[in-house]
């Protein structure tokens, strides 16, 4: 298991330097296909709106469990962010990017000091005190579970806490 | 992703994104977002590039509010490291929130 996760990290670690490898990756996978399109309007003034982040990064705190990483169908949970304490208190678990840059930096994947500076400005309404990450390597049966039970959770938690606006960033 | 994005516009919060990876959100067609030919582990840009950072969130916001093409792709078509970023305007000269290109970098 170690020797898979290394090469893993190895081939991320190539692919992050090799745009011709990163290519290969690319087509290595292959997403579900979809016609249609949800839209919800955006009602609300960006002034008055409350954001959070939902990440596929692969961040969380260091006291919630890591990311399964031996399932090569990935890992359809997620971990919910503390946005006043993530910066100071965060690990990275995700074999199939390299994470170097956003080990020195979150706001490179997470990037929750440039919307504070929004707020700030008055810009933008408010930053939520909830976040989400998932790991966004999610494959197999894995897919359903993600579309059926863990991204309407993480939907419908966002909704609970008065989110008016998502952003989402991938690895 | 794009799943995820889906599925919380489907319960009514409107979203935006940054992809690096065009052929995948072609595919799953979440409602809105932008795209920038990064490596992977970069939406953002560079580690400890506030500009750059608050460039790409700018055109996020900007593509946020004013697309109203559902699964519209915006491609900013920024360099990795041959862009140059000047402050973002509502560091200067707050509260003007609009988001600014930056320039080719002078070698």
């Amino acid at each position: 298991m170690a020797l898979k996760r290394a090469i893993h990290r190895g081939i991320s670690f190539l692919a992050a330097r090799i745009p011709a490898l990163a290519d290969k990756l690319v087509d290595s996978f292959h997403p579900m296909s979809l016609d249609d399109v949800p839209w919800t309007k955006v009602a609300k003034p960006l002034e008055e709106s409350r954001f959070a982040i939902v990440t596929t990064a692969g961040v969380h705190h260091r006291d919630q469990p890591p990311f399964d990483m031996a399932d090569k169908n990935g890992d359809p949970s997620f971990r919910i962010l503390d946005a006043e304490t993530i910066e100071t208190d965060y690990t990275i678990t995700h074999d199939y990017y390299d994470h170097k840059d956003a080990r020195n930096d979150l706001n490179v994947v997470l990037p929750l000091a440039r919307l504070r500076e929004m707020v700030a400005a008055g810009c933008i309404g408010a930053v939520a005190q909830q976040h989400i990450s998932f790991m966004g390597h999610i494959d197999g049966l894995h897919v359903q579970t993600l579309i059926h039970e863990t991204a309407p959770e993480a939907a419908a938690l966002l909704k609970k806490n008065g989110v008016d606006a998502v952003l989402l960033t991938p690895a | 992703m794009g799943l995820i994005q889906r599925a919380i516009e489907e319960i009514g919060i409107p979203t935006v994104s940054v992809s690096i990876v065009r052929e995948y959100t072609e595919k799953v067609k979440p409602p809105r977002a932008v795209y920038l030919r990064w490596p992977f582990g970069h939406p953002f840009g560079e580690p400890g590039n506030v500009n750059q950072q608050a460039a790409v969130l700018g055109k996020v916001l900007e593509v946020f509010l004013t697309s109203n093409i559902p699964g519209e792709i915006v491609d900013l078509g920024w360099r990795w490291r041959r862009e140059s970023y000047p402050e973002a305007l509502w560091l200067s000269d707050p509260p003007r929130c609009k988001g600014s290109d930056p320039a080719p970098l002078k070698k």
